[in-house]
């Protein structure tokens, strides 16, 4: 590996399908809460920054009529390929999240897995969620999770890049470690990751290192709840896990449901 | 957490005027503070129009502002805060226009071309609610082309995991009068961090001239605390169209969460 430090700009992860999933597929956190969503739905649902089909594939297989948006086309290749394996031909729209037109609207939007976070500012954020409220129909909802920018990730920040996420590669039994280095800036409320994910071999040798980075903003309850009041939301709550629990602590999740007027 | 408004509802802990120090000491809890006062009286010197402070107290930032000669008028909702700022005014030989009113819900005849609200006077407002209804308020009593403009802490975030139930020494300073010690302490402190709100028990603590307590003042302080982002909205859904946040009171941009936010929002 190159000691020096390495600092040239780096892709996305969302560049690398194929290690996106082997990383990140297999998880099921919050596959549950998702499905009942969909589920309830009594209508189309549309996942908004559906990446490779983590959420997306598990509601076609229980029957929810899903359609998806996101930024990268790498992804979204992939997940064409993985539904079309399994039979389904879901409306996929390579489209920013803060302008985007589909042909029909929605008793859901969903948003998951931090996908709000890559809004980086106010105004990103107030157009992905005006452009959300418009793909509703009178009564729908978004649904919503960001993580609470807890004082862990702020005074956890440093210099040290941490073992964040380690899976392994069922085509040949490595092991794969995503490593994160945080610099974050408090007052901006921004993260910025610079990931490295280091495939080892049997015996722990590295043999492979792929280098990322990604930007993050950070979003506090109440603010959250002015985004949604200004966007035009009728109503909004906010649960603190996939539970309905009430959100007291700053370790939570924040889950919230926004509904646009009834008609 | 519905989004309906809650109308009528007031925060308990605004108006509960018998848990805040009282009026005659607290001019004495903070005779040391007097590092914003050329920022205020400059700034009110600067407004093309009348002043207006929301907060105004006993008259701490006030009572300067009058005696540079600015066209100020006060209002408080803490009716002992207004007669020490009375008298106070009365002593220097000024005559003070204050008001006994509710900062979210005021109506005054004239219009202003700057509103204060100086020492974090906004943070004791502990809901959205009430803080968009005093910014709509206080929007409502500026001139086309008038400024609002307020300080407020930014939440440090080592200070939050700190132990909160261990002493604390605010500040110690000598007694304006008798020169001697005087100590402001926090007892306790409780960072609710998701409703951002601190709860403070503090006490004033006089000593006598052989270093003896002689008197001990406890009470009481919740402030909301508001982040950089969340205030921007705050002040956009309150219908102002132009805002700006600074770092200090010496002008430098906000970098650090050390940093205490000087908000300008102006009406159009």
């Amino acid at each position: 590996m190159n000691a020096m430090p390495d600092t040239a700009a780096k892709p996305s992860p969302y560049e690398a399908p194929e290690l996106y999933d082997l990383l990140f597929e297999t998880l099921d956190f919050d596959r549950a809460f998702w499905l009942r969503v969909g589920r309830e739905a009594e209508g189309p649902v549309l996942d908004l920054g559906c990446g490779t089909g983590r959420v997306l594939i598990p509601l076609l297989e229980a029957g929810v009529d899903m359609d998806g948006v996101d930024l990268h086309p790498r992804m979204l290749d992939r997940l064409r390929a993985k539904a079309a394996r399994r039979g389904f031909h879901p409306r996929l729209l390579g489209a920013d999240m803060r302008d985007f037109t589909m042909p029909r609207r929605y008793a859901r939007v969903i948003c998951a897995f931090n996908a709000f976070a890559h809004c980086e500012s106010t105004p990103d954020q107030l157009a992905t969620l005006r452009c959300c409220r418009e793909h509703l129909e009178p009564g729908g909802a978004l649904v919503l999770h960001i993580s609470y920018p807890g004082v862990a990730l702020w005074l956890g920040a440093g210099e040290a890049p941490v073992l964040e996420h380690e899976t392994s590669n069922p085509a040949n039994g490595n092991r794969l470690q995503l490593y994160d280095r945080r610099i974050t800036d408090r007052v901006n409320q921004s993260q910025h990751s610079e990931i490295e994910v280091r495939e080892l071999d049997g015996a722990g040798a590295t043999v492979a290192s792929h280098r990322f980075e990604a930007r993050q903003r950070w979003v506090y309850r109440y603010e959250l709840e002015l985004l949604l009041r200004l966007a035009g939301f009728a109503r909004w709550e906010i649960a603190g896990d996939y539970a309905g629990a009430p959100l007291t602590r700053d370790d939570q999740q924040m889950i919230a449901w926004a509904w646009r007027e009834p008609a | 957490m519905e989004g309906a408004p809650r109308g009528g509802e007031l925060s308990v802990e605004a108006t509960d005027l018998a848990q805040y120090i009282e009026p005659g000491l607290y001019d004495l809890a903070y005779s040391w503070h007097t590092a914003d006062l050329p920022f205020w009286v400059e700034r009110a010197q600067r407004a093309r129009g009348p002043v207006l402070e929301a907060g105004c107290g006993t008259g701490r930032v006030l009572l300067p502002i009058l005696e540079a000669g600015v066209d100020a008028e006060g209002l408080d909702l803490h009716p002992g805060m207004l007669e020490v700022l009375k008298q106070k005014a009365a002593a220097r030989g000024l005559s003070a226009r204050v008001h006994l009113a509710d900062m979210r819900d005021f109506t005054m005849p004239r219009r202003y071309g700057l509103i204060t609200v100086p020492f974090r006077a906004f943070m004791h407002l502990l809901t959205t609610e009430d803080q968009l209804r005093a910014l709509r308020c206080m929007r409502e009593h500026l001139e086309p082309g008038g400024a609002l403009v307020l300080n407020l802490f930014y939440p440090t975030f080592e200070r939050m995991v700190e132990p909160g139930d261990e002493e604390r020494l605010e500040r110690e300073f000598p007694h304006p009068e008798s020169g001697l010690p005087v100590a402001l302490v926090s007892v306790k402190r409780e960072y609710d961090r998701v409703g951002q709100v601190l709860r403070a028990e503090l006490e004033l603590r006089e000593s006598d001239a052989r270093g003896y307590a002689k008197a001990v003042h406890p009470h009481k302080v919740s402030l909301r605390w508001i982040f950089r982002f969340e205030m921007e909205l705050l002040l956009q859904a309150a219908g102002f169209t132009r805002c700006e946040v600074l770092g200090g009171f010496d002008g430098r941009a906000l970098e650090r969460d050390t940093d205490e936010m000087v908000w300008t929002a102006w009406k159009d």
